[in-house]
């Protein structure tokens, strides 16, 4: 039975692996700036085409093992280049400002961004091989499966793990919680709602470039990978309840795992799936499986 | 009197004598071509070689003194701005009497919307890498061109050479692009098999969304479906993100792969491919045909190429030279239609009716109903100790007439009429050397 099923269970998993980098991001940045960032999909991208460009750099001068590190390296890169610039010079003049403004001026961040990733690094596709081939495969119910897929199922396993300890355990959790949670008592006690406020934009902007990053070995990068990611972790966001990361996890899993259903069998509805789950979800849980009309929590 | 009839003398003899002179001012100082390919997304992967290949052959025919003495001025469009834009853009060139041909287009979507735009506008157009049989299926078209094969020989010429190769076949899996090429290319190619060997199965059948950047859990429920056969006709990017994702996982391997459009990725895949994976041009486009290593001005071709775009010019490359080397043709022969005035636009639709013509690579007809016959290339993957990449070997050269269906019938119908006694009449793999 199981055998049966594994292949469609593993597939799953690691395609919600790679949306949950995104999709949790997403959350995060919602959940403490109240922006829907469409630019998000952007930072993935970004992410993508620099590892690989760093990690093929690096494997054709003979350091294939150092492409690894362009997988980390990559996301932090452009954390630090965008993340705080962004939050200071853009997003800051919106906020307490209506939705469809916001929505507005990041979906122009996003076109900006796009046309700025053809102008750097052209309109051809790019790949790297290196992480994946160097860690070889593994025979799962009969199928070779690349151990680098099951290696993001542990990644996304830990990120969701280590992002619930940095909130609940740590003095920046605390401090995001806090603005979270309500904003003006939060300054009243001291607290710098606008570092905050910066520190979650680079985190979801990190999120988002590393799944970026570690998805670029087993997928080809080329313009127009952000509007595509963009739009399937809005799906998975909503399904789960904008804001909440257990339900950004729940979401990439149910996602994954009926994205992977469907093309085992109904080939004809992939494309659509995730966004009938989202229909469905909505219907009977109009803020998500995890999300609620009052309460303000992440 | 005698003064007014000298002055009109001379005046018809002045006339007369600059007649001449004025034909030859009614040739413009150059002429615009419409050149539309893809140069953004995953598909630049396949419509980039088309475009180096035109900008290469009309820098070589400018070079050499033009068309009749005018030069060619491309503007090239890319289709990676959707279809609404490309059709757009075609009205716009249209619109401009200097443009006098639209070379348009790579994507059979583009193809199937740009066609009655081009018959609208009186607009010589030549569908340099259209390939669905849809073209000129239903629709009859007097200023549209095909210097190009359909899906239709193309994917007959895989079930032929499959059934060579591969007698056995049972269970066949099929992985294609969503759209009117992938569509029609898994009807044809089931169809054929169908019609030529009747106890096949299809196992699995996947339409992945064109532009796809991960084909992991396709790779898996292809594994699963036990396949004796996998047909794809994915192409560009797509294909090489299929490939790099699919051999690792031992796809290559466990079935036997038809990778219809593969010639395309060889040089960019490496030595990913095993031997033995059955790789197409969708027409005769192979840079290392007989014909191709025979043919002097292919070789300066292809070696011109090379040195200017670091690789060997793939089968777009040539689809796209021999359009517009086919294109110069026929204004070769419009311009003697027209005994050396400059032709319009109609006079090069006349021209180019039942055009027929040697290609860097073999030849090209234009049958009655503008439809092009090109014959069909095929081979499998082998290693080549000239190239870090593997090379087609086994090649058989399937002609055109032999994979295509007569003007005029259905060519689902036509498919479905094949016998398989005609297996025994084929050339065998490896015939073509």
């Amino acid at each position: 039975m199981f055998a049966n099923y594994a292949p469609l269970i593993v597939d799953g998993l690691a395609d919600a692996a790679l949306i949950f980098f995104v999709a949790v991001g997403l959350t995060l940045v919602f959940s403490v700036l109240h922006i829907l960032n469409v630019a998000h999909g952007s930072f993935y991208s970004l992410g993508a085409y620099l590892s690989v460009v760093i990690g093929t750099f690096v494997a054709g001068r003979g350091w294939p093992a150092l492409s690894f590190l362009a997988l980390l390296i990559s996301p932090i890169i452009v954390t630090l280049a965008l993340g705080p610039l962004i939050e200071r010079t853009l997003l800051r003049w919106t906020y307490g400002r209506s939705e469809a403004l916001q929505i507005l001026v990041t979906f122009g961040l996003f076109l900006i961004l796009e046309d700025a990733q053809k102008l750097i690094f052209g309109v051809q596709s790019y790949s790297q091989d290196a992480p994946m081939t160097l860690l070889g495969t593994t025979q799962i119910a009969g199928i070779v499966y690349l151990n680098y897929q099951l290696l993001l199922i542990a990644l996304a396993v830990l990120v969701a793990i280590g992002l619930r300890l940095l909130l609940k355990h740590t003095g920046v959790g605390k401090l995001i919680i806090a603005v979270v949670a309500d904003q003006e008592i939060a300054r009243a006690v001291g607290i710098d709602a606008s570092r905050v406020f910066m520190l979650a934009f680079s985190l979801g902007v990190f999120l988002a470039a590393l799944g970026g990053a570690l998805a670029s070995p087993t997928v080809g990068v080329s313009p127009g990978l952000g509007a595509e990611t963009i739009v399937l972790a809005f799906a998975v966001a909503a399904i789960g309840g904008l804001g909440q990361i257990e339900g950004a996890a729940l979401a990439a899993i149910l996602v994954g795992l009926t994205r992977s259903a469907a093309i085992y069998f109904f080939p004809e509805f992939q494309p659509v799936v995730p966004y009938i789950v989202m229909l469905a979800v909505l219907l009977v849980r109009p803020y998500g499986l995890f999300g609620s009309i009052g309460l303000r929590r992440i | 009197m005698i003064h007014l009839k000298t002055f009109a003398a001379a005046a018809v003899a002045l006339l007369v004598l600059a007649m001449p002179a004025t034909a030859q001012s009614d040739k413009p100082s150059e002429v615009g071509f419409g050149v539309f390919t893809f140069t953004s997304g995953p598909a630049a992967a396949y419509g980039m070689p088309g475009r180096n290949a035109a900008e290469l052959v009309i820098e070589q025919i400018n070079a050499a003194g033009g068309i009749g003495g005018v030069k060619i001025k491309p503007t090239y469009v890319d289709e990676g701005q959707g279809t609404e834009g490309v059709v757009a853009e075609f009205r716009r060139l249209a619109a401009d009497q200097n443009n006098q041909v639209m070379v348009a287009a790579l994507s059979s979507g583009n193809c199937l919307a740009l066609a009655p735009v081009a018959e609208q506008l009186k607009m010589p157009t030549f569908m340099w890498n259209c390939d669905t049989h849809q073209l000129f299926l239903k629709d009859k078209y007097k200023y549209v061109f095909r210097t190009n094969s359909s899906t239709v020989p193309e994917f007959v010429a895989s079930a032929l050479y499959l059934l060579s190769v591969k007698p056995d076949v049972k269970r066949i899996a099929i992985i294609n692009p969503d759209y009117a090429f992938g569509r029609d290319a898994a009807a044809i190619f089931t169809a054929a098999m169908k019609a030529l060997k009747p106890d096949v199965e299809v196992v699995a059948e996947l339409f992945p969304k064109l532009g796809s950047p991960s084909y992991n859990t396709e790779i898996s429920r292809l594994v699963t479906a036990q396949p004796d056969v996998i047909f794809s006709n994915l192409w560009g990017a797509d294909l090489e993100n299929f490939v790099r994702q699919a051999a690792p996982r031992e796809l290559f391997t466990r079935s036997k792969v038809i990778l219809a459009l593969g010639e395309s990725i060889l040089q960019r895949v490496g030595t990913l491919l095993p031997d033995g994976v059955i790789v197409g041009v969708i027409g005769d486009g192979w840079w290392l045909s007989p014909d191709s290593q025979k043919n002097p001005q292919t070789k300066e071709f292809v070696e011109t190429y090379r040195k200017r775009f670091n690789e060997y010019p793939v089968f777009p490359a040539f689809k796209m030279a021999n359009t517009i080397n086919a294109v110069k043709v026929v204004y070769g022969k419009a311009l003697a239609d027209t005994k050396g005035k400059w032709p319009t636009r109609d006079d090069l639709v006349a021209a180019a009716k039942n055009l027929k013509t040697e290609t860097l690579t073999g030849t090209i007809e234009l049958r009655d109903d503008n439809d092009g016959l090109v014959d069909q290339v095929i081979g499998m993957t082998t290693k080549d100790s000239g190239h870090p990449f593997p090379i087609m070997g086994d090649m058989v050269r399937y002609q055109a007439s032999l994979v295509t269906p007569p003007v005029g019938v259905d060519p689902l119908a036509w498919i479905a009429k094949l016998n398989p006694s005609v297996l025994a009449t084929l050339p065998k793999p490896g015939s073509y050397k």
